[in-house]
Parts: C-alpha cells; structure tokens; sequence
C-alpha cells in the first residue's frame, strides 16, 4: 500500500512506532542481584541513570542495553534530593539524544522503560501539566514541575520520557500517589558530575525537623508574618541544635527573608550554602529572638 | 464461597525438603529450618514442603518457597535475611495451600515540599498532634504543654474538625505525618 493512501490514524500510529524505535537504545535494564528488575537511561557513554528511590541498595548491578550488550555496572553515586542514580558501565556505546522543547500541557509524550530483558515496554501519554523549579521533600531542586497523565508498571520509573519530536524531556519517576512526574534533562545534566566524581551531591543541612504553622494570632504584629516553619524535631549535634534551636521553635525568617514554607528553607541551602551563616528568626516562648546557625552539609542516607 | 480448601491439617512440624545449589547453602537452609521448628529432609525423602534457594528447579508437586529471590512459580517468597519465625510461618501457609508474599518495599513517593499548613494549623495544635501521635493521654499532653486538661481537649476538637478525623489517632494519621520534612 502506497504511502499517500494511508489514513492519518495509520500514518500517526507508525510515526509513534517510529519515535520508540529511535529511543529504545537509550532504555537500560537494571538488576540488582536478588531483586527484579528497574528500568535506567542510557545517558552518555558508559553512564546509565536510573530513579534512586526505586533502585535498591547495592555495589553492583547487571545493566542490560537496547543491542542485548551486557554489562556489570557500578552504582557510583546517589541523590535523594533529586531522585536520581548513575551507574557506570564500561564499553557501552554512544547514546544519541538531543533536548526537548519546554513542554507544553497537553503535548504527546512517550514513557520508556525496561522489559527485563533486552526490549523496551512504552507508555503514550500527555504532558499533563507544568511549573517552575520546586524542591523535593528531600530537599533538592527539580528545574520544572512535569507531571504526565500516565500510569507506570512495577519497575517501569526511571526510563526514558521523549516528546513528539523524538527531543527527551528526562526519566520518569514516580510521585505522590503513584502520579508520574518527569525529573527533566536539566537536573540530571546539574547532578550528573557530582554524582559521578563524588557518589553523591552536596546539600546544605540544618539538621531540623520542619513543619509549616500558623503563626499564633498574638504574635503576628511581631513576626511581620502570619505563617512560619515549626520546628518538631532537632537532629542531635546538628547544626541546628549546636546554634541553641529548640523543638516547639517557630522559624519565622532566615537572613531577614520571611520564611513561610518550607521551600523557601530549601532554597537557602543549596550546595553552595554548606559552610556559610545563617540568622535565624525564630519565635520561642511568646517572644521573637535571633540565632545563628552554621550550615552544615546534608549526612548521606 | 471461597475457593480455598475448607478445612487443612497441618501438622505441627512440618518435613521441609532443601534444594540448593550447593552444600553450603543447603546447610544453611537446613539450620534456618531447624530453627524454625520444622524437620529438614533431603530432596528425595518425602516431605510436606520445600526450601529452595531458587537455584534449582523443584518439580515435586509440593509448595516450594525460595528464599532471597524475586520471582518465579512459587507458592512462597521470603527475603534472603528472613528468620525462623518468618519461615516458620511461611511453611505453615503453603502448607495450608496459601501463597506467602513479604510486603512490598517503601511506595515510592517522590513529594514535593508541603509549603502550606494544610490544613491550616496553629502552633498550638501541632504541638497537641506531635504529642498526641507519641500516644500521650489528655492529661499527660496537659503537664508537657504546661496547659490545662480542658484547653487540651479544645484544641483536640478543634484538630478533629479541622482534619475531619473521628479520632485521635485519625487526627494523628491524616494531620501530621506527611508534613514533616528535615532539612
């Protein structure tokens, strides 16, 4: 049948046909030994990553890739905060990708992921919605919100998401009550060296318990602010208990700035904030009072 | 109405054949058997169950449990670091003609931040729901708070209603938990 008489349901279905069979060679099959399988990236030569909540912990793991190449990797560094995980091969080929376009809601987007063995099981879904940058409740920063409208099978997080234009929008990643949310190209390019060099990425740590309040009514005038960071637990010879931060401790500012949520807290310990003093403004006991706090850097999991 | 069989005897210690890859491991299985209260036998004796570490194939029409694998056809799985008790109680179901399965590892649950008291909380009542959640009583949450019995009862009402629990320990699962992060 010529090409020209195809219908556009036909013509459709091969051109998503097509997309997977141009990404597949990124699709990874990781196994961790005595457990089944996950899915990983293919993201650069000899680099495969793959969701960290999902990956058990361990040395090693069997990669499987597109072409049935098998490898044993090493699983070289970890991070929580953006739910990432690199392993590294020895001897894989070259993966070749290119960026997608910022997404839109509504757009097309085709899910990869492992099959156990050397194929790959896809899901077509939509760009379900979009935001700014936002910070995990572990603490890191993911360059945009992303969430799909599809669902993910056991083991299928952590694979290639592409667009229709074939561009990869990041890996996938499971989120608050199995949604599926996209961790983009931009966070794993930011990660990707220091997970690889150094096992893991720093983070500032104030070694604090957090839980957002309404500021007593009393108070308000005083703190400047109706809303503030409760503090419910203090990390013993953290950073936080070595400034004289007390459980019941209401966080009302840090450095002059109003904190209200607790990504307002997140943003000022970033990786480069390990070292640094913070003024915290706290409310305790019915009054508004200073401390100052060194920031430490985030203990690994 | 159900398709299990109605009434099973399981005898009170069970012969459990061992099938492993190699002796070492046999041995181990056997112990961890043994330990269990059961009777380890070898593969060609008769037995009621068997313990596999998944390496070889057991046909033998018996319920087969494999320790420390995550898949395959058997009516048990228990992880690699199971004790006695586990395995005791896993014998003792596919025994019965039950399938054993350890529970599944943490959902995963990549959450974003919570910004927003929400619902909107005062200090106070979190302070009554952290304490609460550690299973003090009214009057105990009252000499920790440095408040009366009846101020404490207020705020557990006003957490009630806010949350929409029926109970304390509704209040305790649906407000706190998920709120709190550390950094």
């Amino acid at each position: 049948m010529a090409e020209d008489t195809q219908d556009f349901l036909t013509q459709f279905s091969a051109a998503l046909a097509e997309r997977v069979a141009a990404a597949r060679p990124l699709v990874a099959s990781v196994r961790v030994r005595g457990h089944s399988w996950h899915s990983g990236t293919l993201w650069r030569k000899d680099v495969v990553v793959a969701s960290e909540q999902a990956l058990p912990r361990a040395a090693e793991a069997e990669v499987v890739l597109a072409d049935g190449g098998t490898f044993t990797a090493r699983i070289d560094g970890r991070d929580p905060g953006t739910n990432v995980a690199v392993l590294r091969l020895e001897g894989s080929p070259q993966p070749a990708w290119s960026d997608a376009l910022p997404p839109q809601p509504g757009a097309l987007v085709l899910a990869l992921a492992a099959d156990g063995i050397s194929g790959a099981a896809v899901r077509l879904g939509a760009v379900h919605s979009v935001g700014p940058a936002w910070h995990s409740r572990a603490g890191g920063r993911i360059d945009h919100r992303i969430g799909l409208d599809i669902r993910l099978g056991r083991g299928e997080e952590g694979g290639p998401v592409v667009d229709a234009a074939g561009g990869l929008l990041g890996i996938s990643t499971l989120g608050p009550r199995r949604s599926v949310l996209v961790i983009p190209t931009a966070t794993v390019e930011r990660v990707l060296e220091p997970l690889l060099t150094k096992g893991r990425v720093a983070r500032g740590w104030l070694g604090a318990a957090v839980q957002p309040v309404l500021v007593p009514e009393p108070l308000r005038d005083q703190a400047g602010q109706t809303q503030g960071l409760m503090v419910l637990g203090v990390t013993r010879d953290g950073p936080a208990a070595q400034a004289g931060v007390l459980m019941g401790d209401i966080i009302v500012a840090l450095d002059g700035a109003a904190v209200a949520g607790a990504s307002q807290l997140a943003e000022l310990l970033g990786p480069e904030a390990v070292g640094r003093q913070l003024q915290l403004r706290l409310i305790r006991a019915g009054a508004v009072q200073s401390l100052s706090a060194t920031v430490g850097e985030r203990p690994p999991r | 109405m159900s398709a299990l069989p109605a009434a099973v005897a399981v005898p009170l210690r069970l012969r459990v054949s061992i099938v492993a890859a190699d002796q070492l491991t046999a041995q181990r299985l056997a112990e961890l058997v043994a330990l269990s209260g059961h009777e380890p036998v070898d593969p060609t004796e008769a037995a009621d169950a068997v313990l596999t570490d998944g390496s070889v194939a057991a046909e033998s029409g018996l319920p087969i449990i494999a320790l420390g694998v995550g898949e395959g056809d058997f009516a048990g799985f228990l992880p690699a670091d199971a004790g006695p008790a586990q395995l005791d109680a896993a014998l003792r179901a596919v025994a019965a003609g039950l399938s054993v399965r350890p529970l599944p590892a943490r959902q995963p649950d990549f959450a974003p931040l919570p910004d927003e008291p929400s619902p909107t909380l005062t200090a106070r009542e979190v302070e009554v729901l952290t304490a609460l959640a550690e299973g003090l009583g009214n009057k105990a949450v009252a000499r920790r708070l440095g408040i009366s019995p009846h101020t404490v009862k207020f705020h557990i009402e006003s957490l009630l209603r806010k949350l929409g629990a029926a109970t304390r320990a509704e209040a305790v699962a649906k407000g706190l938990r998920r709120q709190i992060v550390e950094l």
